[in-house]
C-alpha cells in the first residue's frame, strides 16, 4: 500500500491536489464576485421595478385631490393600484407629498401622517431620478416595519394631476433581494464549478495517460541503458581480464626475472653496475605494474565484499605515491557489511581519491578510513591539498560530486563535502551497512 | 271597563310600540352578530328601503350599500362617500322578485373614526335615499 509521501510524489496526485485547490480558490473568488454582482443586479431590478410601476401604474392612476388628503380620492386610488402594486418582493408602498405627508400607503394607518423627509428623498423630489438605500427602521415613518429583517427602500418621483411632485417609495426585503441574487448567480456558479470539475476530470485522465506513457518510456530507456551498461561492463571486464592474464602476468614475471638475474650477477664493479641497472629496471616495472593494476581497477571495479575492501582501497590509492602523496588506508569493523554498501563506499572513495589526485597537486597526505559501527559504515577521505568551495563546485557543474550525492541519497545515505580553499578536503559518507 | 283603565292600557300600549320602534331602529347595528360588522337600515323618501353595511376585509373596509324598492327594473344612480368626499359612484337597476340592488366597494380605513354614507337617487321617480354610517 503506497504511503502518503510516495502518493504525493505521484504527478497525477499532485495535479489533483493542486487542481482541487485551484478550483476551490476560483469557486470562492467567483462566488464572492458573483454574489456582489448579483446583489447589484437585484438592487438594479428593484429600481427598475419601482420606476416601471411608477410610470405605468402609479402616475396614470393618481386621482385629483389625493395630495389634499381627500378620503374618496384615496379610496379610488387604492382600488385602482392595490392589487397591481402587491408584487411579491414589495413589502411597503408609500407616496409622499413634498411637505412630508404620506398621501397614500398600502398600510392605511400611515395615510395622512407627516414625517420629515431625508435629504436624498428631497433631492429626488426636486430633481427627479431614482435612488435607493438601506432603510433605517428606527426612523419614525418605519415604525410598522420594526422587527423586520432589513429593508431596502427605492424611491422615485411621480407627478400628481395637479402637477405637484410626489415621492413614490417602495420597500423591498433585503432577504428577498438576497434570494433573488442567489437565484441569479447560483445556477451560473453550478455551471462554472461543474465545468471546472469536468475540465479537471478530463485533464486528470489525460495526465494519467501521459504519465503512464512517460513511465513506460522511462522504463524502456532504463532497460536500454542497463543493457548498454551491461554490454560496456562486459567489454571492460574482458579487457581487464586480458590485461590481467596477459600483460600484468608478463610484467610480473619479467620483474621477478630481473630481480633474480640481478641477484645472480657476480660481484665486482662490473657486476655491481649491471645489478644497479637491473634493479632500476625491476623497480620501474613494478611501478608500472602498480599503475596498471590501478588502471584495471578503474576499468573494471572488482566484485567487492567486506573482505576485499581493504585491498581494493589500497589499489585505489596506489597511484598517489607517483604524485608524491603519502597515502594510508584504514578499514575497521566492516565484516558482515552488504555488498551494496561496500560497493557504495568504494565508489565514493574512488571519486574522492580521483578528485584529490586531479585537483590537489600540492597535497602531501591522503587518508582513507572506513569504520563500521551501529549498523552504519562511515567513510572519510581526507587530503591536505588546496581545498575548494563546495557550493561553487556544485554551481560549476562538478558532476562527480553531484552524481555521488544523488547516488548516496538514493541509497538512503548521507554525503558531506567539507572543504575550504587552502584548508584541504574531507569527504564523509554515512550509509547503512545492511 | 272604566275610562281610566282604558287610558292606562292605551298609554302602556303606546309605550310598548315606541319601545319596539326604538329597539327596531337601533338593533340593526348589531343585528348580524357581535363581530366587526356594522349595518344600518332606513327608509327612502318614497318608501323604498336603504341599507348600508361596513365590515373589515383584507386590511380595508368593505362597504355594502343596497336599495329595496319592491319594483324590478328601476334605474338608480348611487354614490358612496367617505368622510364626505366621493369615493365611488355608478348606476344600478333593481332586479329580482324583491326589486332590489346591492353594491360593494372596498374603502380605506383611515386613522380615527371614518364616516361613510351610501346615497342613491331614482332619476325617474325622484326618490332619494341617504344612509350614513360611522366606522
Amino acid at each position: 500500500m503506497p504511503t502518503l509521501p510516495s502518493l504525493l510524489r505521484n504527478p497525477v496526485a499532485q495535479f489533483l491536489v493542486l487542481g482541487m485547490l485551484v478550483i476551490t480558490g476560483i469557486t470562492l473568488i467567483s462566488s464572492l464576485l458573483s454574489a456582489r454582482q448579483a446583489a447589484q443586479e437585484a438592487t438594479f431590478d428593484a429600481r427598475r421595478t419601482t420606476e416601471l410601476l411608477a410610470t405605468t401604474v402609479v402616475q396614470p392612476s393618481l386621482p385629483r385631490r389625493l395630495v389634499d388628503g381627500d378620503a374618496g380620492a384615496v379610496d379610488r386610488f387604492d382600488r385602482r393600484v392595490k392589487d397591481r402594486l402587491a408584487i411579491d418582493t414589495a413589502r411597503r408602498v408609500k407616496i409622499w407629498a413634498e411637505d412630508g405627508t404620506i398621501v397614500y400607503s398600502d398600510a392605511t394607518a400611515l395615510i395622512g401622517r407627516r414625517f420629515d423627509l431625508g435629504q436624498e428623498e428631497v433631492d429626488v423630489l426636486r430633481r427627479g431620478g431614482t435612488d435607493a438605500g438601506v432603510s433605517d427602521l428606527t426612523e419614525p415613518e418605519n415604525y410598522l416595519e420594526r422587527g423586520s429583517d432589513g429593508l431596502v427602500e427605492v424611491y422615485t418621483r411621480v407627478w400628481s394631476p395637479e402637477r405637484e411632485p410626489l415621492l413614490f417609495e417602495m420597500y423591498y426585503s433585503t432577504a428577498d433581494i438576497e434570494r433573488r441574487a442567489s437565484e441569479v448567480f447560483v445556477p451560473f456558479q453550478r455551471i462554472m464549478v461543474g465545468a471546472l470539475l469536468a475540465l479537471g476530470a478530463v485533464a486528470t485522465g489525460m495526465l494519467w495517460l501521459l504519465t503512464r506513457r512517460l513511465t513506460r518510456t522511462a522504463a524502456e530507456r532504463e532497460r536500454l541503458l542497463r543493457s548498454s551498461a551491461d554490454a560496456s561492463q562486459a567489454e571492460r571486464r574482458r579487457i581487464a581480464r586480458d590485461l590481467h592474464d596477459g600483460v600484468v602476468q608478463d610484467l610480473a614475471g619479467t620483474a621477478y626475472s630481473l630481480s633474480a638475474l640481478a641477484r645472480d650477477l657476480p660481484g665486482g664493479p662490473e657486476g655491481s653496475r649491471s645489478r644497479e641497472v637491473l634493479d632500476g629496471a625491476g623497480g620501474s616495472l613494478r611501478a608500472s605494474l602498480r599503475a596498471l593494476r590501478s588502471l584495471l581497477v578503474e576499468i573494471h571495479p572488482p566484485d567487492l565484499d567486506a573482505e576485499r575492501l581493504p585491498a581494493a582501497l589500497a589499489d585505489l590509492t596506489a597511484p598517489a605515491a607517483s604524485f608524491g602523496i603519502t597515502s594510508e588506508v584504514t578499514v575497521e569493523g566492516v565484516s558482515g557489511a552488504s555488498r551494496d554498501s561496500v560497493g557504495l563506499v568504494w565508489r565514493v572513495a574512488q571519486e574522492a581519491v580521483r578528485n584529490t589526485l586531479r585537483h590537489a597537486a600540492d597535497a602531501t597526505r591522503l587518508d582513507v578510513e572506513v569504520r563500521g559501527a551501529d549498523g552504519l559504515l562511515r567513510l572519510e577521505v581526507a587530503d591536505d591539498g588546496a581545498g575548494f568551495d563546495p557550493s561553487a563546485a556544485t554551481r560549476d557543474g562538478s558532476y562527480g560530486l553531484r552524481g555521488l550525492d544523488s547516488l548516496v541519497r538514493d541509497s538512503g545515505g548521507r554525503l558531506v563535502v567539507d572543504s575550504q580553499p587552502g584548508r584541504g578536503t574531507v569527504i564523509r559518507l554515512e550509509v547503512s551497512s545492511r | 271597563m272604566s275610562l281610566p283603565g282604558r287610558r292606562q292600557r292605551r298609554t302602556a300600549s303606546t309605550f310598548m310600540v315606541l319601545a319596539l320602534l326604538v329597539v327596531a331602529s337601533v338593533a340593526p347595528a348589531w343585528a348580524d352578530g357581535g363581530d366587526d360588522r356594522v349595518e344600518k337600515r332606513g327608509w327612502c323618501s318614497q318608501g323604498a328601503e336603504w341599507r348600508i353595511r361596513a365590515s373589515p376585509e383584507d386590511g380595508r373596509i368593505e362597504i355594502e350599500g343596497g336599495i329595496d324598492s319592491g319594483r324590478s327594473g328601476q334605474r338608480w344612480k348611487w354614490r358612496m362617500f367617505h368622510n364626505d368626499t366621493l369615493s365611488a359612484m355608478d348606476t344600478a337597476w333593481t332586479g329580482g322578485v324583491s326589486g332590489s340592488f346591492e353594491v360593494r366597494r372596498q374603502v380605506t380605513d383611515l386613522a380615527g373614526t371614518d364616516r361613510y354614507s351610501f346615497r342613491a337617487r331614482n332619476p325617474d321617480s325622484r326618490e332619494w335615499c341617504r344612509g350614513p354610517l360611522a366606522y
